[in-house]
């Protein structure tokens, strides 16, 4: 195991910076999960930690060694991969083996370590079987297993649960994070499904262009986002925005609809009138109405899933989302007032986008 | 109802009948009726004259001696046993197959692994790939007898040029021999290498990142990755190239006509030679069918080294 830290790591295509001087400090066994939208730089971070890209600029360091000019094989790091990248024509064993036998590892103990993390993952019935003769989810476990039978330092994985369906994402995600938990090794994971970041990472880090937007615990990132961004990436379905105004001691939306401005910004941020604000409120922080401050809105679209209702109603021009207990089912076209826990409520500077603490 | 009625009635009904059998015919023909254009097509263009080939190899058919064709059973290939010049001819081909056809792949190989290296400006490479590829084989050939002439060819001028004497290429069986075979390996490399290009770019690169964080180098990841997984790829480049290499005619034809004596003569030039020159039809069909029979028992040969390779994987 070991840590790993990037300080300035930067990757340019020509003028193009893909990755822009990020710094980031992974600790010892820490699961740390990168996310973002498509474009945002994740996958090139890790394909460089990994050296697969090479860096314009920064440093890279695993462990105590900076490994910048280092090729893949001596940094010590094991990769799972997008599409899995099994040799298709060796066997579930030659794969996970092959690692040894590039190092030389004897035959007695290679066979050893495949076993044993063979039944860690449960793929000892398909040790002697091809790739093309697994389904997804044994080749992503046969994937998982050549990462782990080496013990790296590190274990990268890269968006290894999209080729998944929903149902076998799911089982496969707590697989992975049950394997974190019994080898804890350090583990940088990439993806763009913000589920996955919440449920696996013990530190999430979100990009947006090639930049990092906020570094935090899962609560934290859900929380207290950094600014509008985060807070519209993280949560699902995603948390509502709405512009506001101050004046007279209250938020005015456009649409009449008003919130007590001393109830919401309690640590003391500047509310001069005038000041325009970007309200953030999360779907599931919406009550049925009993509570005095709330948002009076028309009913556009229901969704009964079963476990909640999602109620979908416009404020201020802007379509907002309410998750609702499942026996309310209000119905399009009705007046309706929701309540709101004013604690849960977030402030963005309308011009900057950044949280207003 | 009368019986005269009756009658038309059920004539109707039978016109209708089969009307309806030919707008929905039921399975059987219906497959008989697609593949009848295809089938036609192969018979009269393959199946009929393969067959008159095998047939004709059985007759005293010969245009110069002005007799009608006469039924001679075996004597023909009985004739070839005894005739030195097939036995030259099939050696030859057989060892300018031997040589040129991995020469081919080697060269071709080696072309396809650098055309797919990543660097810029990749396709003035890959266009100059083809470019001996798409030369007429006639052409190449005249190329290369300039090359190698004894007089005004390029290679003896740059011996010459280093301080050696030039050299005869082709009054000498061996060189001219050798001559021939890096012709055919210069003007084949080009096809193998198209091949074989196309084969590695269907071969992931995920694979050769997974070997590189495996702590696979490069000599290691073509043994393991690249060369089994452009197997099938080889297989059929193989065929293709053996099968065109015991047709070899065009670049001897044009370098050495055979020569010296017949050291260079194939079975090709030899049927051609028999068939077109002395208007020997029996004979030259039987050379055919001896050439036949080798190219089908190549192609045999190489489609159980798919197939085989296929079940393992």
């Amino acid at each position: 195991m070991a840590s790993v830290g990037l300080r300035k790591l930067e990757k340019s295509y020509g003028a193009f910076r893909v990755v822009k001087a990020i710094d980031l400090e992974i600790i010892d066994g820490e699961f740390v999960v990168l996310v973002g939208p498509s474009g945002c730089g994740k996958s090139t971070t890790l394909r460089m930690i990994a050296g697969l890209e090479s860096i314009s600029g920064g440093e890279i360091r695993i462990g105590d060694r900076i490994v910048n000019d280092l090729p893949p094989r001596e940094r010590d790091i094991a990769m799972v991969f997008q599409d899995y990248a099994l040799y298709p024509h060796k066997t579930v064993r030659e794969n996970m083996g092959f690692s040894l036998k590039v190092r030389g590892v004897n035959a007695g103990e290679a066979d050893a370590k495949i076993r044993g993390a063979a039944e860690m993952l449960g793929i000892t019935h398909l040790l002697d079987r091809r790739p093309g003769q697994l389904s997804g989810g044994q080749r992503q476990r046969v994937a998982m297993g050549r990462a782990i039978v080496r013990r790296p330092q590190v274990f990268l994985f890269d968006e290894p649960l999209s080729n998944l369906d929903a149902k076998l994402r799911g089982q496969v995600r707590t697989e992975i994070k049950r394997l974190h938990q019994t080898i804890g090794t350090t583990i940088v994971y990439v993806t763009h499904d913000q589920v996955e970041a919440m449920t696996l990472a013990d530190r999430i880090v979100i990009l947006r262009g090639g930049d990092i937007e906020q570094i935090g615990t899962p609560d934290e990132v859900y929380n207290n986002p950094a600014n509008v961004f985060v807070g519209s990436f993280v949560g699902s379905p995603s948390m509502n925005f709405a512009k506001a105004r101050a004046a007279h001691g209250y938020l005015d939306f456009a649409d009449g609809n008003r919130l007590p401005l001393a109830a919401l910004t309690g640590t003391g941020i500047s509310a001069a009138d005038g000041r325009e604000f970007i309200v953030g409120i999360r779907p599931e922080h919406f009550t049925s109405g009993t509570s005095d401050i709330g948002l009076n809105c028309e009913v556009q679209v229901v969704e009964p899933l079963g476990s909640d209702t999602l109620v979908h109603f416009s404020v201020a021009g802007a379509t907002l989302t309410a998750r609702l207990p499942p026996e309310l089912r209000p119905r399009p076209g009705e007046a309706f007032k929701l309540g709101l826990d004013p604690a849960k409520i977030h402030l963005f500077d309308a011009e900057t986008e950044r949280a207003l603490h | 109802m009368t019986s005269t009625s009756k009658n038309a009635a059920g004539r109707v009904d039978a016109r209708r009948a089969r009307l309806s059998r030919w707008l929905d015919p039921d399975e059987t023909t219906l497959a008989v009726l697609l593949l009848a254009p295809a089938a036609i097509l192969l018979s009269v263009m393959i199946v009929y004259p393969v067959g008159r080939l095998i047939y004709t190899s059985f007759l005293d058919l010969s245009l110069t001696s002005g007799l009608p064709a006469r039924f001679a059973g075996l004597a023909n290939f009985q004739q070839m046993l005894d005739d030195p010049v097939f036995w030259q001819a099939t050696w030859n081909t057989i060892l300018i197959t031997l040589i040129t056809v991995p020469g081919a792949l080697l060269v071709g190989l080696g072309l396809a692994l650098l055309a797919n290296l990543p660097f810029q400006m990749r396709w003035p490479v890959r266009l100059s790939l083809l470019i001996p590829w798409a030369l007429p084989l006639a052409f190449a050939g005249l190329i290369f007898a300039w090359f190698f002439h004894s007089e005004y060819g390029v290679v003896n001028d740059v011996l010459n040029r280093i301080g050696l004497p030039g050299v005869i290429w082709f009054n000498s069986p061996r060189l001219a021999f050798a001559a021939i075979c890096l012709a055919i390996i210069w003007k084949a490399s080009s096809f193998m290498a198209m091949i074989i290009l196309a084969g590695l770019q269907t071969i992931p690169r995920s694979l050769y990142e997974a070997a590189d964080v495996d702590g696979a180098g490069r000599v290691r990841q073509f043994f393991e990755i690249t060369l089994p997984l452009l197997k099938p790829t080889i297989v059929v480049a193989l065929i293709f190239r053996t099968i065109t290499a015991l047709q070899t005619f065009d670049i001897p034809y044009m370098m050495t006509g055979g020569g010296p004596g017949t050291a260079t003569a194939t079975l090709a030039m030899y049927i051609h030679q028999n068939t077109v020159s002395f208007l020997d039809l029996g004979y030259g069909s039987a050379l055919a069918v001896v050439m036949f029979g080798l190219s089908m028992c190549v192609t045999a040969l190489y489609l159980r080294m798919i197939r085989g390779s296929e079940s393992a994987s």
